[in-house]
């Protein structure tokens, strides 16, 4: 089953990206903060990473960066509330750019396109 | 040795050359953080007091996109009263309120008669052809207009307003840009207009335009200020509400679905009520950061506001569940404090609350109140929380800054907003890892003794 390490600090949102990942046939890991997500990396693989952009402590933005030190080959989707984010070159880095929506079909058809289950 | 003088002359002596003194007064006013008006106020005052330049009457036009319009006319009725003006002004120890006081008096005096006429005054600078006063703004020209009546380059309009026959048209400048213009007369003592005037008055002129010209910049800085905080509110705003809308409609979705086990329909359940709850909380409290309205300052006993925030439910509850102490202690018969008495409650409580949720378990908080001679009534909280980094603590007071997971950022503005409004202060120390101090300081009225 293909890996994915979502990082979201609000809580509820984890729990419904969790149960609609697995109900496409992905294993999910929630983490909340941008240095749990790294210790996650560097202790197991992930086949792709959703990442939010505004959190306490790092952002999305500086996460991504680090983690390209860490790892290049792992996709990684930007999920977050702004759109506005997606114009700025430092999230060009990501494989993708979607604003959260309550219909997920996005995010969903993105994560496929990247990683089949 | 050395020396130190002053910017602002407590006394105007006698034996100062009269060119001095009046570019004195008007540069001392131009550095008060006075409205454009009052400062060009200041201007029509010096250009106009018997003994200054030596005008009886000032007019001024501002330039307002490709129209020249009339602004404001400062003059005093009558000889007689322009001499009043004069002595006002040489009042010796005089400071600037008062003249402005002065001049706000004569301008709503002579509102009807003056200054509503002017205002009604309106010329196109890009038409053809162009008259006196629009010609001289044009084509930065000064003028000194002779004989008006029978000068056919005079606006007839413009004519019966002023009624003389003799006036003088200065533009006002800054970088080579016209921004206006005044008109100068002797209506009073129709003494003719002296050259050494006018060349006092150019410069009076390029003073003012310059002033003119920077207050523009400021007004336009100002709203661009306003615009660069009201995107940010937005762009938070849309952060804050999407992500509780974003989990209300995903878990509805789930809802939707047959087959859904009732724990799993009555978990959905919860979390909908929850986030609706916090949408809800984020519209009350942007919209009470927008309503508050403060009131006028008044006198008031703050140790009673002050305990019974300590003593509120919430404090309590929120003291018991973060399982941290207060340590309070609150001067016996403190001074009365200067503020609205409506938020002081409401400003302590934000500090309190904050340094409640700032300190780990067992962590202790101090609250002190005291009187800090008798001007002043401090009171302190001090946190045992991990402390604001250097970067933060100079956003903490901009709206919608926050480093709470859940915060809307409006708390510390709303501090800082209700302190300022009452003359009051709020002082932030902070090292990190060692703890955070906010101290409110509030100005007082000093106790009565008893008689």
């Amino acid at each position: 089953m293909k890996k994915i390490l979502l990082v979201e600090d609000e809580q509820p949102l984890c729990l419904l990206y969790e149960e609609e990942l697995s109900a496409e046939g992905y294993e999910v890991t929630s983490v909340h903060d941008a240095d749990s997500a790294l210790d996650a990396i560097k202790n197991k693989t992930f086949d792709l990473i959703i990442t939010d952009i505004r959190m306490p402590g790092k952002n999305g933005v500086e996460l991504i960066a680090q983690i390209m030190g860490l790892r290049k080959d792992i996709p990684i989707i930007i999920n977050t509330a702004y759109q506005s984010y997606k114009e700025d070159f430092m999230t060009w880095a990501a494989d993708a750019y979607v604003v959260k929506s309550s219909s997920l079909a996005e995010l969903k058809a993105k994560v496929r396109e990247l990683v089949k289950p | 040795m050395i020396e130190k003088y002053s910017f602002f002359f407590s006394e105007v002596q006698k034996e100062t050359p009269r060119e001095l003194m009046l570019l004195s007064i008007i540069s001392q006013g131009f550095v008060q953080p006075f409205s454009l008006e009052d400062n060009l106020l200041v201007l029509l005052t010096a250009l106009t007091s018997g003994s200054g330049v030596g005008f009886n009457r000032a007019m001024l036009f501002l330039k307002d996109g490709d129209t020249l319009r009339g602004e404001m006319w400062l003059g005093p009725r009558s000889a007689e009263e322009a001499q009043n003006v004069w002595e006002v002004l040489s009042t010796p120890g005089i400071g600037y309120v008062e003249v402005i006081e002065y001049n706000r008096s004569l301008i709503s005096k002579s509102r009807d008669a003056l200054s509503r006429r002017i205002r009604n005054l309106r010329y196109s600078l890009s038409g053809e052809p162009l008259f006196i006063p629009a010609l001289p703004a044009r084509d930065k020209d000064i003028l000194l207009v002779k004989d008006a009546k029978n000068e056919p380059l005079v606006d007839p309009r413009f004519l019966e307003i002023i009624d003389m026959d003799d006036f003088v048209c200065i533009p006002l400048l800054a970088r080579n840009e016209v921004l206006g213009e005044i008109i100068l007369d002797n209506a009073f003592t129709k003494a003719p207009i002296a050259p050494q005037d006018i060349k006092l008055a150019v410069i009076c002129g390029l003073i003012a335009g310059n002033y003119v010209y920077s207050a523009s910049l400021h007004k336009k800085l100002v709203e661009a200020e306003k615009m660069a905080a009201l995107g940010e509110m937005a762009v938070f705003v849309t952060h804050q509400i999407r992500n509780p809308l974003v989990t209300i409609g995903g878990f509805t979705e789930q809802l939707l679905q047959p087959d859904l086990d009732e724990e799993k329909r009555n978990r959905d359940l919860r979390i909908i009520r929850d986030e609706t709850k916090r949408l809800e909380e984020i519209v009350y409290q942007i919209a009470h950061f927008l309503k508050v309205r403060l009131k006028e300052p008044v006198a008031f006993d703050a140790r009673p506001v002050l305990e019974s925030v300590i003593e509120s439910p919430e404090i309590k509850a929120k003291v018991k569940s973060r399982g941290v102490r207060l340590n309070v202690r609150i001067a016996k018969c403190p001074p009365q404090v200067l503020c609205d008495p409506t938020y002081v409650g409401e400003v302590f409580r934000n500090i309190l609350e904050n340094a409640i949720e700032a300190t780990p378990e067992n962590g202790k908080i101090t609250v002190l109140a005291y009187a800090k001679g008798k001007k002043v009534f401090v009171v302190s909280v001090k946190d045992a929380g991990g402390g604001i980094s250097e970067a933060d603590k100079t956003k903490l007071f901009t709206p919608f800054f926050t480093t709470k997971e859940k915060g809307m950022g409006l708390g510390l503005p709303f501090v800082k907003r209700v302190m300022d409004a009452c003359g009051g202060k709020i002082e932030v120390e902070s090292r990190e890892g060692k703890g955070t101090r906010f101290r409110l300081l509030f100005q007082c009225q000093e106790r009565r003794s008893p008689q």
